[in-house]
């Protein structure tokens, strides 16, 4: 065995370069792969973790403010809850802080322990008088509010002033660049902060149950609750299920996208392997015959070959598994943090092994195979030959090059491409993968971007004003249309719908005005035009049992209401659980209400600050006047980062396997490269040939990786969307042209001439008299 | 006739001046000479073929062949020089195993000129004697048909000067003689030709001029066709030079 190893050492300082190559591949593959599975193992069900430790709520149920504590206090009997929360008052207070004004649902609490809900302090203390108020630490965090800073309510005539005091955690409710937000005050202060108007207070309860609860369990909860109440008594429901998802949502898609290209990098990394291997087999038969006649043993050539290969790769999973660890410690770090639980770095052992030991056995396998052939080989042919025999293959290409008369290196260098298919096949296996994953991290960052719009109807309208309770809805029309600048203003208001099959009241999105402007994406149907026609995401159609074109008896502000599908939109609010309608629709439901939101179109070329300045002068106290943010929410930027990441990778595993092919190309052709030298090849039209090889193995790669890659990018989204309750809209597909997708082409052929330069270099300064002596 | 290669004064020396191959050699090869080059192994009689060539560069002295003095060509200058001057005949044929036999004759053509050369090609394997195995690859000709394809490629640009490296070396007795005979063909044809070669038979059957090398330097130029030397001289002082 020490002459295997004697050997093998030997081997690794000869082919450092090579070495090399197959550190940094695996390297990059191994990097990545820990990194998924870190995330895969170690934010399993975050959200579970801090439920249990939060004790948060299965099922939270909103009732009407009339309904009576007596009937509350039966609650959680009805349903078998174990433990429960409240009744706590509540109202949605609005306030306002600097320029800008804040709604939220407020609830009047006097700790924040307990045996559901258990909010969790991050800074501050628990009010103690009733002018203080507790936020969450990620709607503090988003908006730049701070503890100690004063918040001036002004959907009351008193306009009181809060102080924060308090940032907390609570793990019945999304983050606040997800959903709605929640406050706290002691139980005393609410009535004094609730609104004089007709449903502005509320009371909530939080139930608990022995085991989890399924989704078919909490509908019937709800449907126990309602029938053992008075009609009307319960406002909405939500329950923990949908927030688990909403906080998964992104560690799903971050370690779905992660997991996908761990294995492309991988099974690139393997081809790498596999060809490099096939390469030093083919281009040492006569030391293969060698070390034959000396007495190696079959299995111990081949256990040379494997080990040169397994070294450098278990030398790369000793730098990559920890650095693969630490890369995905800020991914954790996030998820902790959204959570409110304590990030601690966490490293584990168990999938370190795991990683190292897949890794090392992909590689030993890609090695194996090919080695065997050494193995196999018998003495006494090999010591005849230099290498193994090339056929003719490439043959064809030169001839067509020939036909339509390229110069003679290009038709060389492409003829050359296919002289080994096994080799070029592997190579295109690499450069497949990488522009594919190329193509996906530039398509579906667009296709994000484009849901984006859509859901934030980016270009559609400029300008969001929210109105204060106390401010007649007709007023603001007036202000709004005033204004020259206005093109067109839609009114919003929400409101919650009970459709059959469905447990939770679903949110519905209530439009007045021409809403078919706004620029949502629709998946199938038209946008509504009569009344009782609505729009709804695939997720409430699904499990609602429902298909574009059928009826619903839904009921509204607990009177009936006769509803029609008519179309299904794209929109992830509450993950595809929504419910888009006309004012039309809704006023036979609830002929009082008014809108609260107005989103207003300028014309084009407006100022729109100088507008915003100007309505919000108009009525500072009741109106709050901002711009429309499209940006895109914080975890589609990190999903878009972290596509970056793997393109990256896998574009320099590509760029690594097209130069060990080159390099392989070129060592095992210095004989030929020499003779052509010799024949009057010069170094510039050598460095051609080799490029020419190059360049044609990205183009083909390029031309069948391209198609492959928008069709990944188009399953990838189809996930994405499922997983946010949606089917994809065929405009969310589009985001390549024709020309874009050539782009990616042409700089995949220049990176892979760019990577053949340096093999092509050393292919023109061939030493013709050395090389050609040493026969 | 007109001179067609001078070394004045040549050196080559290898490993950092360890090993001399080439010690003051000068010389000069007139066109239309069938020249040989003889010597043992390592006198250094293929470095001065390299350096006729272009293919390797003299430490110090000059190399001019045609009127160019390759010491001022660069690279790309030298491989031109090698393209559309020169022909090179190896002893182990260096055929590139990818390709058919016409399509390795037609691979300097190639290089120079997009223009087809294929009817040259062709007719250059007809002359030969090869014509019905253009189409097969190297590896399925006899080392007597690689030798007249390699040749054939040093042809086919129409060199001024072939360079033969022994040509034979790698070849039966009866295809050398083939192969030499073929050789002969060309200079009656008015080819200039330097052969190197260590049979001395050879050398004198077929050249008009026999350099002899010993050690880098040149010992014997014996121009056969005069009358002071009588190929049994060169023999001779080959035999000589030998037993040294």
């Amino acid at each position: 065995m020490r002459a295997v190893f004697v050997k093998t050492l030997a081997d690794l300082r000869r082919r450092r370069l090579q070495a090399a190559v197959i550190f940094i591949t695996v390297l990059l593959a191994v990097g990545t792969g820990m990194m998924a599975l870190t995330l895969l193992t170690q934010s399993r069900d975050p959200y579970q973790a801090a439920f249990a430790a939060q004790k948060g709520a299965h099922l939270q149920v909103y009732y009407d403010g009339a309904t009576s504590r007596e009937a509350l206090a039966s609650t959680p009997a009805l349903i078998g809850a174990s433990s429960f929360g409240g009744p706590y008052p509540s109202t949605t207070i609005e306030f306002q802080h600097g320029s800008r004004k804040f709604s939220l649902d407020t609830f009047g609490r006097d700790n924040p322990g307990g045996d559901v809900e258990v909010l969790r302090i991050t800074n501050g203390h628990w009010p103690t008088s009733n002018d203080e108020i507790t936020l969450t630490r990620s709607f503090a965090e988003l908006n730049n509010i701070s503890i100690g800073d004063r918040l001036k309510v002004v959907s009351v005539a008193q306009r009181p002033v809060l102080t924060v005091v308090a940032e907390v955690v609570d793990i019945d409710e999304g983050s606040a660049d997800l959903s709605t937000q929640h406050a706290w005050m002691l139980s005393s202060a609410v009535p004094s902060l609730t609104a004089p108007t007709p449903r502005s207070a509320f009371y909530k309860m939080d139930y608990r149950f022995a085991m989890d609860p399924s989704t078919s369990q909490l509908a019937g909860y709800i449907d126990r609750l309602r029938a053992g109440l008075p009609p009307g008594s319960i406002v909405v429901s939500l329950n923990y299920l949908l927030i688990r998802n909403i906080f998964n949502i992104t560690n799903q898609i971050l370690t779905s996208v992660l997991v996908a290209f761990s294995v492309f990098a991988l099974g690139a990394t393997a081809a790498i392997v596999a060809n490099l291997v096939t390469g030093i087999v083919v281009s040492s038969y006569r030391e293969i015959g060698i070390m034959k006649a000396i007495g190696f043993a079959p299995r111990e050539v081949v256990a040379v070959f494997v080990l040169q290969i397994v070294t450098p790769a278990l030398a790369a999973c000793l730098v990559g598994i920890p650095a693969g660890a630490i890369a995905s410690q800020p991914l954790l770090a996030n998820s902790s943090h959204a959570l409110g639980l304590t990030y601690e770095p966490s490293f584990s052992v168990g999938v370190g092994l795991l990683a190292l030991g897949c890794a090392l056995v992909l590689v030993g396998l890609a090695a194996t195979l090919p080695a065997l052939r050494a193995g196999l080989l018998k003495p006494v042919v090999v010591l005849t030959s230099a290498m193994a025999p090339r056929g003719a293959s490439g043959s064809w290409l030169r001839g067509l090059a020939n036909l339509v008369r390229l110069p003679q290196p290009i038709v060389l260098g492409v003829g050359d491409a296919f002289a080994r298919p096994l080799r070029s096949a592997l190579t295109l296996i690499a450069i497949l993968l990488g522009v594919a994953t190329v193509t996906v991290a530039i398509g579906l960052p667009r296709s994000f971007q484009k849901i984006n719009d859509s859901e934030t109807s980016s270009g559609n309208m400029q300008v969001i004003v929210t109105r204060s309770e106390g401010f007649p809805d007709s007023e603001v029309t007036r202000i709004l249309a005033a204004q020259p600048e206005t093109s067109r203003v839609v009114a919003l208001t929400g409101t919650s719908v009970d459709v059959p099959g469905i447990g939770d009241a679903v949110n519905a999105r209530v439009f007045r005005g021409d809403s078919s402007h706004l620029g949502y994406l629709l998946v199938a149907g038209r946008w509504f035009s009569t009344p009782g026609e609505v729009l709804a995401p695939k997720a409430l159609l699904r499990d609602a049992h429902l298909k574009v074109g059928d009826a619903i008896a839904a009921t509204a502000n607990g009177r009936p209401l006769q509803l029609r599908v008519v179309g299904e939109v794209f929109d992830v609010s509450n993950l595809g659980h929504e419910l888009f309608m006309d004012w039309s629709t809704y006023v036979q439901v609830s002929p009082e209400s008014s809108p609260v939101v107005y989103y207003v179109t300028l014309n084009p070329g407006a100022n729109i600050a100088a507008y915003m300045r100007r309505v919000a002068a108009v009525e500072p106290d009741f109106l709050d006047v901002q711009p429309n943010n499209t940006g895109l929410i914080a975890p589609v930027k990190i999903i878009d980062s972290v596509l970056l990441i793997v393109a990256v990778v896998l574009a320099l595993i590509a760029v690594g396997g097209v130069f060990n092919t080159l390099l392989l190309n070129t060592r095992e052709r210095v004989r030929d490269t020499a003779t052509l030298k010799a024949v009057g090849m010069s170094p510039r039209q050598v460095l051609v040939m080799v490029a020419s090889s190059a360049g044609l193995l990205a183009l083909i790669g390029g031309l069948v990786a391209t198609p492959l890659g928008v069709m990944l990018n188009r399953v990838l989204l189809d996930a994405v969307s499922y997983s946010a309750g949606n089917d994809t809209p065929a405009a969310a597909y589009s985001t390549f042209s024709a020309l874009e997708l050539l782009v990616v082409l042409v700089l995949g052929v220049a990176v892979a001439i760019v990577a053949a330069l340096i093999p092509g270099r050393w292919a023109a300064r061939t030493n013709v008299v050395d090389v050609l002596h040493a026969e | 006739m007109s001179e067609l290669v001078r070394l004045s004064d040549v050196t080559k020396v290898y490993q950092g001046g360890v090993t001399g191959a080439l010690s003051g050699v000068s010389l000069a090869i007139e066109q239309g000479e069938f020249t040989a080059i003889m010597g043992p192994s390592g006198s250094g009689k293929s470095t001065l073929l390299n350096l006729i060539a272009g293919l390797d560069r003299p430490s110090s002295g000059s190399v001019v062949v045609g009127g160019t003095d390759l010491g001022r060509l660069g690279e790309a200058g030298l491989a031109r020089f090698r393209r559309d001057r020169v022909g090179f005949v190896f002893q182990f044929f260096h055929l590139l195993p990818n390709l058919t036999a016409l399509e390795n004759v037609l691979i300097p053509a190639q290089l120079k000129s997009r223009a087809s050369a294929e009817a040259g090609g062709r007719r250059l394997l007809s002359q030969l004697g090869i014509d019905d195995v253009a189409d097969r690859y190297p590896a399925k000709l006899s080392g007597g048909q690689q030798q007249r394809v390699a040749i054939a490629r040093a042809l086919i640009n129409q060199p001024d000067l072939l360079l033969a490296d022994e040509p034979t070396g790698a070849l039966d007795t009866k295809s050398g003689e083939h192969v030499m005979t073929l050789l002969a063909q060309l200079h009656e044809q008015g080819q200039t030709i330097v052969l190197v070669t260590h049979d001395a038979k050879l050398a004198t059957r077929y050249a008009a001029r026999v350099i002899s090398i010993i050690d880098g330097s040149v010992v014997d130029d014996a121009r056969l066709e005069t009358a002071e030397r009588r190929p049994a001289d060169v023999i001779r002082v080959r035999g000589e030079e030998t037993a040294r």
